[in-house]
């Protein structure tokens, strides 16, 4: 393995200006898990690295208004933080299936979006959630939504000498869900054949769910008794990791759902329809036809999950098992 | 049933705590004064002719100290066929084919060295489908290799696989149901969590000391004895030294070029030489179980008595031959003799490709066989509209019964395993649903006292007893993770009446250890326990002769226990085994007390036709499994797993529910996600990653029975158990799946993408 230097800051100003002094030698680590792995396999050759680990602040989640979430979390942390689980379920769910217990342990949500694998875990999800980014320079810092911060695979936004500082998600609307599935060949250490994340807000300010029928049947059964009530679909994001070269936005879905009823039917048509508008390919990991019939078949599973956790918020549960 | 002190005990394996505790010293820890590090370059083609090879900017890089190549190298063959040199001149045949290799004094820079290797070649056409390199024109991947009557040059190797009993033409027109189909199987790797490695080193006088991994240590040294002759230094010993063993699972019945070129560099060098294989190498450089495309026919009569079994076989060689060729041999122990078939015939062919080659692993080809012909019994069951639990129980074998490959079936107990699989899956009330829940199962055969594979199926075992009363039991056994160890020492102990702590027990040195065939056919407790139980009488006898006197009594009224020898008349008269001892030792004239045992089990080589009893006693087993098919995804999940196994007996149930777990787990990777993944010659996959190997997280409760039958020939009535776990897995999981939602999957392995597949193709 090549020999470098290693290098750890203890504050933000202090990262930026050896990140400015080195250039293009040097290279940031969080975890490590990512690039350490790339230098074994020869992709990275950096002379130093820059640790974030010893600046104070980039690991904290905080909520106020909005959820902050420091780059330097660990998929660890946000996968036992209740009120992710609770708010931002999407990305609990995608916390909870990462890697392993060892690797979330070390492995941190900034590392995860900026090597940005089209197969990232933590990707779908935050798009779902309409995160924003916040990168920052020795001169200058800016936020953007996530979706602009992917251009390729393994490719962002990111400039040398910018440091991404926190993760940004909006709070939600009231009557919110969200859900992620990774769809994997393993339990456990498997990066995703296809990921799909969607977020769903109902317009009724109180759809609630008494009844035992609403209790323990099937949530699609739920829906159709609900229907009298009218529940409209007041906004939805739905995200594909996998499904192209960048995590992406199925915004034709999205358009076909948001404001409208939701029914059964409908939610059929829009999973037929963000699979149309993915891009998926042949890999090792997994064939186009398979990933395409799959996006059909898990947005519309992660649809029904979003409204079960609206209607039994008690139950947000996170299954072991999809069906 | 007789009351043992040591014998069905659950006692943990011996090294169990230095290894959790990552204190065992494996191959990569060692270290000898002075070594050098080697590294191998292989091609960059999977067929292409070497026109010129410079190294001269390799040697000259500082800390190199030799760079070998298949042209200033002595001309060494080696592997069952005799058609693979460690490193090649003038062509490679595979993407696995070394072409150079460097001895330098770390191994970056011998890393380094490699990059500065520059080779000049000419791609040849290749050929990776064994169907079509049988076709005349196929690219030939030995162009020397000539077969068939006509002597003509063929990539079909000399290896005319050919097992006929009864008139299977005849049977198949009295047959009223026949059931023919393909069934494909691919590469699944050991994935030993050791990678492979070793240590050569020479003395000033060229004696070879190889540390090394190895599960056959006998027949190493004699490979590494042949490699020493064609490097012209004939009379030279060999010593093997074994460390610590990561896993072997039949990756290491075989020498590989890797060990003969730690020897060449050593030799060039003068220095030890280490090299160990990175995970990378580990995959794509160490040799998978072999692919197989299997035609089979089955045939039954209306009341379901199986008439005949008709197998053609095609096996993907790769590029060169291991002993993993002859897996057809085993596979017609299955072919022959699971469930009772007065007609078999089975015709198969190894040919060679540009793909890896391929090598033993656990099973030897059973779990290939299985899979066909347990898969069909469904199928078939279902043709005669019978229950297919009934129909293998109106098939299953029966204790007395000759096979018809001549096999004398002794103990068997598949009629109960397959009842109680059946009891614990509750077969009437679950079979099929099919609601997406399903149920199945499959049984198997395999040798359970050793099989006489080569001449000798033999196995050395030495016991001395020193001082204080330490049993040191030296034995040809290798124990590589199984546990040889801890049921040699219980074995021993029972017979000794001393406690399994007393014993010791070394496997390390073929300067030290007596010979043995090695550690395959899961013959280790049958064979090495037998000799182990041989050697402990012996010592007694001499124990009680000694203490005879010192204690006035006659030898056959003593007997030994807990440490203690004593007169079963006269119970006043006993003494400690230490004392007996010293008092042996200091005596005028006195006697040291020490035995060997040679066992070689009354097993019969298969003669000219592939017939006889090949192992004195037989393992059976049947495996049940509950599945729930996700009929949108295609993805399986095992909701209940049990494995019934006929052992004979189990000497350590903690240790045999072990093996079972283990066989289990890998038979559900090989079902269900395990491969390698080949794209013209080059595995694709050559990392944890993207070769599916289960993870904790998806390995079911696997429920392992023991159905003890107590064989008259095993020690203390234990049949072999190390392979049987994985055999009937993968048909058990097909069954269940065809029983959950009605498709048949004949191509491991069966993966989300082929069950969905075959359900849209079914609507
Ligand atoms: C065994 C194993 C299993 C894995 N399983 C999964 C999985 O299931 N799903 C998945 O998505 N990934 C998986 N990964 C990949 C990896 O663990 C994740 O991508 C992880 O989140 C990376 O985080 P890290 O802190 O280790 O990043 P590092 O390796 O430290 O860094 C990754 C990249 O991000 C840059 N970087 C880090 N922090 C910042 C910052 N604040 N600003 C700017 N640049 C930064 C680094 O320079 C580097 O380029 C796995 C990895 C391993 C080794």
């Amino acid at each position: 393995m090549k020999k470098f230097d290693y290098l750890k800051p203890h504050t933000l100003d202090e990262a930026l200006s050896l990140l400015n002094q080195y250039g293009n030698r040097a290279q940031l680590i969080a975890g490590g898990t990512d690039v350490i792995v790339m230098i074994k396999q020869k992709k990275l050759f950096p002379d130093v690295l820059i640790s974030l680990q010893g600046i104070p602040g980039l690991g904290q989640i905080d909520y106020n208004g909005m959820l902050r979430i420091g780059p330097m979390v660990t998929h660890r942390a946000i996968e036992k933080s209740e009120l992710i689980r609770k708010e931002f379920s999407a990305l609990t769910d995608s916390a909870d299936v990462l890697g392993s217990v060892q690797i979330r342990n070390v492995a941190t949500i900034g590392g995860n979006i900026v090597t940005a694998a089209p197969s990232a875990d933590t990707a779908a999800p935050l798009l779902a959630l309409g995160a924003q980014v916040k990168l920052k320079s020795m001169q200058t810092e800016r936020t953007i939504p996530i979706e602009q911060f992917f251009t390729g695979p393994g490719e962002t936004v990111l400039e040398k000498g910018q440091i991404l500082t926190e993760i940004l998600i909006p709070k939600p609307l009231p009557n919110t869900g969200s859900a992620y599935w990774k769809l994997q060949r393993r339990g456990a250490l498997d990066l995703p054949i296809l990921g799909v994340a969607v977020l769903l807000s109902l317009d009724k300010a109180t759809v609630t769910c008494s009844d035992l029928l609403c209790t323990a049947s099937p949530i699609s059964t739920v829906l159709h008794s609900l229907e009298g009530d009218e529940v409209f679909c007041k906004e939805v994001r739905i995200a594909l990791g996998v499904a192209a070269p960048t995590p992406m936005r199925a915004t034709k879905a999205e358009n076909l759902l948001r404001g409208k009823k939701i029914s059964d039917e409908l939610l059929k048509e829009v999973a037929e329809t963000a699979a149309k508008e993915a891009q998926p390919r042949d890999s090792l990991r997994g064939e186009a036809w398979y990933r395409r019939d799959m996006i059909e078949v898990l947005v519309k599973r992660m649809a029904m999950r979003c409204i079960e956790r609206i209607l039994r918020p008690e139950e947000t549960i996170f299954p072991v098992r999809l069906w | 049933m007789q009351d043992f002190i040591n014998i069905g005990k659950r006692i943990p394996k011996m090294d169990a705590e230095e290894k959790v505790t990552g204190k065992a010293i494996y191959i990569h820890d060692l270290k000898v004064p002075g070594m050098l590090y080697g590294k191998i370059l292989y091609s960059p083609h999977p067929h292409a002719k070497i026109l010129r090879i410079d190294t001269s900017e390799a040697e000259r890089l500082p800390g190199v100290r030799a760079v070998l190549t298949g042209y200033n190298t002595p001309p060494i063959k080696f592997g069952f066929y005799k058609d693979n040199p460690p490193l090649k001149a003038n062509k490679v045949r595979s993407y696995r084919d070394e072409v150079a290799a460097v001895a330098a004094i770390d191994p970056d820079i011998a890393e380094d060295a490699l990059n500065l290797i520059r080779v000049e070649y000419e791609i040849l056409p290749a050929i990776f489908d064994p169907e079509e390199a049988m076709k005349e024109g196929a690219p030939l991947i030995h162009e020397e290799h000539l077969g068939g009557k006509e002597k003509k040059p063929t990539n079909v190797l000399n290896l005319p696989w050919r097992l006929i009993a009864g008139d299977v033409d005849e049977a198949r027109k009295n047959s009223d149901y026949v059931a023919e189909d393909r069934f494909k199987v691919t590469w699944v790797a050991h994935c030993c969590l050791g990678t492979s490695g070793c240590v050569a080193q020479f003395d000033l006088k060229n004696n070879l000391t190889m540390y090394s991994n190895t599960q056959i240590p006998s027949l190493a040294q004699k490979d590494y004895l042949d490699a020493l002759s064609a490097m012209g230094l004939q009379g030279k010993k060999a010593r093997v030294i074994k460390a610590m063993i990561g896993g072997g699972f039949g990756s290491k019945l075989d020498t590989y070029a890797y060990e003969y070129i730690a020897i060449l560099l050593a030799h060039k060098t003068r220095k030890p030489v280490k090299i160990i294989f990175s995970r990378e190498e580990e995959f794509f450089a160490t040799s998978p179980r072999q692919p197989a495309i299997i035609h089979i026919a089955q045939g039954c009569t209306k009341d379901g008595k199986l008439t005949f079994r008709d197998i053609r076989m095609t096996l993907d060689n790769g590029a060169y031959t291991s002993w993993g060729a002859t897996t057809p041999s085993v596979m017609m122990m299955p072919i022959s003799s699971l469930y009772k078939v007065p007609n078999v015939r089975y015709v198969a062919k190894c040919v060679y490709t540009n793909n890896t080659w391929s090598q033993a692993m656990r099973g030897y080809g059973n779990p290939q066989a299985t899979f066909a012909i347990d898969s069909q019994i469904d199928i078939l069951a279902e043709m005669a509209g019978i229950d297919p639990l009934d129909f293998r129980m109106r098939n299953a074998n029966t204790p007395g019964e000759v096979t018809p490959q001549n096999f004398r079936i002794n103990t068997c107990g598949l009629r109960e395993c397959i009842d109680v699989v059946a009891q614990k899956l509750d077969w009437r009330q679950n079979r099929g649903r099919r609601d997406g829940r399903g149920i199945g199962m499959a049984s198997m055969i395999h040798v359970g006292g050793g099989a006489r594979v080569y001449k000798s199926d033999g196995c050395g075992t030495i016991i001395k007893i020193d001082d204080f009363g330490t049993v040191n039991v030296i034995t040809g056994a290798t124990d590589m993770g199984q546990g040889a160890d801890t049921v040699i020492a219980q074995i021993v102990a029972e017979e000794l009446g001393v406690r399994v702590e007393d014993v010791v027990v070394t496997h390390t040195d073929t300067d030290i250890c007596p010979w043995d065939v090695g550690a395959h056919a899961s013959r280790t407790t049958f064979v090495a326990g037998n000799s182990a139980r041989g050697a402990a009488k012996k010592v007694k006898e001499q124990l009680l002769e000694v203490a005879a006197k010192s204690l006035g009594e006659n030898p056959e009224n003593l007997d030994i226990r807990d440490r203690t020898i004593f007169s079963k008349n006269d119970p006043e008269k006993k003494s400690p085994l230490g004392k007996i001892l010293r008092a042996a030792h200091y005596a005028a004239g006195g006697k040291m007390v020490m035995a060997e045992h040679f066992y070689d089990p009354p097993n019969e080589n298969l003669d000219k036709e592939f017939k006889g009893n090949l192992s004195v006693t037989y393992a059976y087993g049947t495996h049940g499994v509950e599945v729930e098919v996700d009929k949108e995804t295609g993805q399986v999940k095992i909701l209940k797993y049990i494995a019934a196994h006929d052992v004979g007996r189990a000497i350590n149930p903690m240790l045999l529910e072990g093996q079972v777990y283990g066989g289990a787990t890998m038979g559900i990777g090989y079902a269900l996600t395990e491969r390698l993944i080949l794209q013209d010659g080059k595995v694709m996959n050559p990392n944890f990653l993207d070769y599916k190997m289960l993870t904790a997280k998806d390995v079911p409760n696997i429920e392992p029975i023991v159905v003890e039958t107590d064989d008259q020939f095993g020690p203390f009535g234990a049949k072999g158990i190390g392979e049987p776990g994985l055999v009937p897995t993968a048909p058990a999981i097909a069954n269940a799946i065809y029983d959950a939602v009605g498709v048949r999957i004949k191509d491991l392995p069966i993966t989300p993408e082929k069950v969905l597949a075959a359900l849209k193709e079914k609507k």
